[in-house]
């Protein structure tokens, strides 16, 4: 992004600055004449930015302090992560934050790759469209609406699921409250929900590719197969690289609207992860002090992944985060 | 089907295979909802033994869908969901088009900086408390205008409309400055009907996420009365709180719409819920799509 715009600094021109050559701190100030009408028009937006994402950056001191029913609240160091560190259910919910977000790249990232090749596959123009349509559509829902939608589907007595297991002659059992098969849930749901759309990003990569390329590997007597493995998947590859560490960079997210509604009290244990735990001692239990810094220390670690994932993803493949 | 009659029998086989594999993931996307949307419209004689691999309405009654849309609860979702959307959509574009327009000026000086600003929010999110506490010192817990504004400006959508903006024709805005026109009226004039496909794809954006939105409403709003529908399909179908859709004394003496069974209940609910993004599902189609294909997005 800052490069693309250094690049079109110098290409165009916005608004009739005037060229003569004027000394910095006076182009400073005919700048800001120039310019206000410009500082007018985004005044709302950098307003909103700083009120609602520097504020809470702000508020999050509350990590270092006691909080006080009457302020002000105390001062009181690394005391609050110090008590996060030593508690048990911190490092379970870091495991099972890590083992869904594991589970779900290795089982949900190839989905999408598959289907935009099978997609790819697919000559006639109107029922490739079709089947788009069919599948993106998963992608639109919230996940209010896709957890009722599962929570009918695995139901073991009348859901498809549970007649489909007896269809087969397998005993039917209640995969959402079974700690065995709920993260399988998360990751099943997910797919549901994201492999057709996500399809779409290898879907353009793969529409980019030179098609003299195929003419070329056709002449050589390639066969369809042949022709996926030598150049479709060639040029994908840093799609799928910057995909994967842009995945890489949300680690420790796992996805808080996704096990917020799949969550009960058998399962929780199994699938509570870190914005759930903190969701839960800070807004039902009020232990404020104790959630901020368990959030603080996911915002801070997820920040260190974001920017690792954005240079090795800027470095390898030249696309970044942003 | 693929449009080449010289195919060996091999070829033949592996283009069966591939429309079935696609075939079958488009019954896996569908089925779960159309088998819903059955149950909501079957006979309520009939939906006990309703299976869950059935995408017929077994028998036919619109009762399901009439009772919720009649239950003051669900219109009450479908009101405040519709007008908090709706703020949400106007102040979110109108607020990223000003911004963007100001941020694509490759001359703007302090454009480095208040990029910086914006890229700092995607890069570090502080969690849910600290938002919790900014909406609890500006006295807006328990109200509305706390989810409204959430994420109104998203830093993303922003990002793809300054990318828009910075390939407007540098001519184009020349001459409207030769008309005469400042610099508000080109954006009015010039940029914005220049730039409607954009618009509408972030539109569109915003319009599926603030309608999607169920956390911070559940979080913000006490008063049962503010909440959007999705937070009453929340506590209905996730939260299995059937007495707060058929009422204490219906249930309790299985009168009215406690008769009803609770799946078609939950089903019709869902339904209800999804109406609008089917409704705006085409354009979703026709702009997202193009804006994907055309590299505009990531993630």
């Amino acid at each position: 992004m800052v490069a693309q715009s250094k690049q079109s600094t110098l290409t165009t021109a916005g608004g009739n600055v005037p060229k003569a050559k004027i000394s910095q701190h006076a182009g400073f100030l005919h700048g800001i004449r120039q310019w206000w009408p410009y500082y007018a028009m985004m005044a709302p937006g950098i307003i909103f930015f700083l009120i609602w994402h520097y504020v809470p950056i702000w508020e999050a001191k509350m990590a270092f302090e006691q909080v006080r029913i009457i302020p002000p609240n105390i001062w009181v160091g690394l005391k609050n992560f110090q008590a996060l560190f030593s508690s048990p259910v911190f490092y379970q919910v870091l495991a099972n934050t890590l083992i869904i977000s594991g589970m779900k790249i290795i089982f949900v990232f190839p989905v999408p790759i598959m289907v935009a090749l099978l997609l790819n596959e697919v000559r006639s123009g109107p029922l490739r469209q079709s089947i788009q349509s069919a599948i993106y559509l998963p992608h639109f829902l919230s996940w209010v609406v896709i957890a009722g939608v599962f929570v009918a589907f695995l139901s073991p007595t009348d859901g498809a699921a549970g007649q489909i297991a007896r269809g087969v002659g397998l005993q039917p059992i209640n995969y959402l409250t079974n700690t065995g098969t709920i993260r399988w849930v998360l990751v099943f749901t997910e797919i549901w929900r994201s492999a057709g759309w996500d399809s779409l990003l290898y879907l353009a990569a793969i529409i980019s590719i030179d098609t003299q390329l195929y003419d070329a590997a056709e002449m050589d007597g390639a066969n369809r197969w042949q022709k996926i493995w030598h150049v479709t998947l060639p040029g994908i590859v840093p799609t799928i690289a910057t995909l994967f560490i842009l995945n890489m960079g949300m680690f420790l997210s796992a996805d808080l609207n996704q096990v917020i509604n799949l969550q009960n009290d058998v399962n929780a244990s199994t699938i509570d992860i870190i914005d759930t735990y903190v969701y839960r001692i800070g807004l039902t239990t009020g232990e404020y002090s104790l959630a901020t810094a368990a959030g603080l220390f996911k915002a801070v670690i997820g920040m260190v992944l974001v920017l690792v994932s954005h240079l090795v993803s800027k470095r390898l493949t030249g696309k970044g985060v942003w | 089907m693929f449009g080449n009659s010289r195919r060996t029998p091999l070829e033949r086989a592996e283009s069966a295979i591939i429309i079935s594999s696609l075939f079958l993931l488009v019954v896996f996307s569908l089925q779960p909802l159309l088998n819903l949307l059955a149950l909501s419209l079957s006979d309520p004689a009939k939906v006990a033994g309703f299976s869950g691999l059935s995408i017929i309405p077994d028998g036919f009654s619109p009762d399901v869908w009439l009772l919720l849309l009649q239950h003051p609860n669900v219109q009450r979702g479908i009101f405040n969901s519709i007008w908090m959307t709706g703020a949400s959509v106007l102040i979110g574009t109108l607020g990223t088009a000003l911004m963007a327009w100001g941020m694509s000026r490759p001359k703007l000086p302090g454009r480095r900086i208040i990029f910086v600003l914006v890229l700092v929010t995607i890069v570090f999110e502080p969690g849910i408390i600290p938002d919790y506490f900014l909406m609890k010192h500006m006295g807006l817990l328990n109200n509305p205008w706390s989810v409204i504004l959430y994420k109104a400006i998203n830093a993303w959508y922003l990002i793809i409309l300054i990318r828009f903006f910075e390939e407007i024709p540098e001519e184009l805005l020349e001459a409207a400055e030769l008309d005469g026109a400042n610099p508000f009226q080109t954006f009015w004039m010039v940029v914005l009907p220049l730039a409607r496909p954009a618009l509408a794809t972030i539109a569109l954006f915003y319009l599926v996420f603030h309608w999607n939105e169920f956390f911070r409403a559940m979080i913000y709003l006490n008063d049962q009365t503010k909440w959007p529908l999705q937070v009453v399909l929340r506590q209905f179908v996730i939260g299995g709180d059937k007495v707060a859709i058929v009422g204490a004394e219906n249930a309790n003496n299985n009168i009215g719409i406690a008769q009803i069974n609770i799946r078609a209940l939950k089903a019709g609910m869902i339904l209800i819920t999804i109406v609008p993004i089917l409704a705006i599902y085409p354009l979703i189609l026709k702009f997202f799509t193009k804006g994907t294909m055309s590299g505009a997005l990531k993630g």
